[in-house]
């Protein structure tokens, strides 16, 4: 957008303030008409309860008065797991706050979309009913906040949240819900009772193809229905983050094996922040191990790595960064990122990714799919988005900056150019 | 089309199969409920002395979960890897690239073989047939 220097002769005789207030309000109103294109997308941020007691309020009896199961942080994260800079003044939760999710993420980074995926760690209630209940909670409240009340500028996507140790209330949880504008995708937590491709969870699956709607898998809580790796509880948090793709290997290989994109030729699946630099070698030897097993599954007509740029999308964050950056572009190159890959912030966590400082330098092409396309494809966002009052403050603080004033907030930059 | 005298159709059994040294290629003859098969005993992946692995059937699926066993005595698995191979084509039943080369075989009688110029001579009786295969 343009400071319009036209202006600067009719103003004659103006204070520096009639004038200020006349141009804000010039740039206001240019915002509604103006379009701006969407480059960047965040597909990880999340979205806290203020205090546990907001739940409460989305729950009727017998669970209002229960104590709700909440995330177990039984290994010990850097900064308790969020970034300090990310915890409002008034002592809130890091993420509970949407101005500092405004100012941190959609002007801080850039984003023209979040998609937020809540914290809500269904998987570690045993009692699948309890559990179905919780969920319905965590959608109702954030339908009222952060995609109403804290959604004025419409770039808050979010996830519904099912409990899949409940598949007919999942199923009836997305009828309630698909269609709703800004409800983007359906969320399942890394630890469950059992690998996704098993046929348990088929009636959710095809709930959510039959709605257009990805199904994302994001790690929760270390306690759950299964422990965080494959040989329990690792001794510290260094092996338990190290480890999520453990888990995550596992359901890919189970969502192909079990024939659900046959069965579900729809159906989207999202690996969110388990990584994806192991995806490559993975799916070499599933191939491989294909050629020889293929009579056990035959209702595979593809090689099993030829279903993931059809079906199956990695979020960035946290992106592996090896000590030569061009190691990280050849494992791009042997992932296919330019159609898997979709850039995460994982905002407010300790480990936080900035799309202009995280990554290699990256061809344009490459950047505009993993930053951009891919997410804005999966989610039907669109390509451009008005400009608005978000947009106008940042362009604010630039006129500030021209003036010389000592403005030191985020600005919001060329996207294309993000890692520069 | 040179041919070769694998032997005596009645030492060929249904469910057997030889495998005959050819100008120094090993190839497996097979009958299969009196279909013959050749095939070179050669894996195109790795190898792997192809001819002494499992004859089998096709497994093939409209939906997961759902297996119907069709062709029967058609497919050979390498005993190796496990690779399935359509024995009419040499064609792994997977898509790919890699393929066993295949071969003709007939059974003629006896007298019509000896009389063939050039080949392998093979004691036999008259009322005898026997396997040819065509390289």
């Amino acid at each position: 957008m343009r400071y319009d220097c036209g202006w600067s002769s009719a103003l004659h005789g103006w204070t520096i303030h009639e004038r200020e207030f006349f141009l804000m309000a010039q740039v206001k109103a240019e915002s509604a008409r103006r379009e701006t294109p969407v480059t960047l997308i965040d597909c990880d941020a999340h979205p806290y309860l203020k205090h546990e007691d907001e739940l409460r309020e989305y729950l009727r009896e017998p669970w209002r008065s229960r104590t709700i199961p909440s995330r177990r942080q039984i290994y010990l994260p850097p900064g308790d797991g969020r970034r300090l800079d990310a915890m409002p003044p008034d002592g809130s939760p890091a993420g509970s706050d949407p101005r500092m999710v405004e100012q941190q993420v959609l002007q801080g980074i850039g984003a023209d979309y979040v998609i937020l995926i809540p914290s809500s760690s269904i998987s570690i209630i045993p009692d699948p009913v309890f559990a179905a209940a919780v969920a319905r909670a965590w959608n109702d409240w954030q339908i009222d906040t952060w995609l109403g009340a804290y959604n004025w500028h419409g770039r808050f996507k979010s996830s519904i949240v099912i409990a899949p140790q409940n598949p007919e209330r999942s199923v009836e949880e997305i009828e309630r819900l698909a269609g709703h504008p800004h409800l983007a995708q359906i969320l399942v937590g890394s630890s469950a009772l059992a690998a996704y491709g098993k046929r348990q969870y088929h009636p959710i699956w095809e709930a959510a193809a039959r709605h257009g709607l990805p199904v994302a898998l994001h790690v929760e809580s270390p306690v759950g229905p299964t422990p965080p790796s494959p040989l329990g509880y690792p001794t510290y948090f260094l092996e338990f983050h190290t480890l999520y793709p453990t888990i995550y290997m596992t359901h890919l290989v189970s969502l192909i094996a079990e024939g659900v994109f046959e069965k579900f030729p729809n159906f989207k699946f999202v690996f969110v922040e388990g990584g994806s630099a192991w995806l490559a070698p993975i799916m070499w030897r599933m191939d491989k191990d294909w050629r020889g097993a293929r009579a056990e599954v035959p209702w595979l007509k593809r090689r099993p790595s030829d279903y993931l740029r059809d079906h199956i999308r990695f979020s960035t964050q946290p992106i592996e960064e090896p000590d030569n950056p061009r190691h990280l572009l050849q494992i791009f190159e042997m992932m296919e990122a330019e159609h898997v890959l979709m850039f995460a912030s994982d905002y407010p966590h300790w480990d936080f990714d900035d799309p202009k400082r995280a990554f290699p330098r990256l061809p344009d092409q490459l950047k505009r799919r993993i930053f951009c396309e891919n997410a804005r494809e999966l989610y039907n966002l669109p390509a451009t988005r008005p400009v608005d009052d978000l947009d106008a403050a940042q362009l604010s603080d630039e006129l500030s900056n021209c003036r010389g004033d000592s403005v030191n907030r985020p600005l919001k930059r060329n996207i294309v150019g993000a890692t520069d | 089309m040179a041919r070769y005298v694998v032997g005596l159709a009645a030492d060929l059994p249904p469910s057997s199969r030889r495998i005959v040294s050819v100008n120094g290629r090993e190839i497996g003859v097979f009958n299969v409920r009196g279909v013959y098969y050749a095939l070179r005993n050669l894996c195109p992946h790795q190898s792997a002395p192809l001819c002494l692995g499992e004859v089998t059937g096709l497994a093939v699926s409209d939906e997961p979960g759902e297996i119907e066993w069709t062709r029967e005595g058609e497919i050979l698995r390498c005993p190796w890897h496990g690779w399935e191979f359509d024995m009419r084509t040499g064609r792994t039943v997977f898509k790919s690239q890699a393929r066993v080369k295949t071969y003709d075989v007939r059974v003629e009688k006896a007298m019509a073989a000896e009389e063939s110029a050039g080949v392998e001579t093979y004691p036999v009786r008259v009322e005898n047939e026997v396997v040819i295969l065509e390289y």
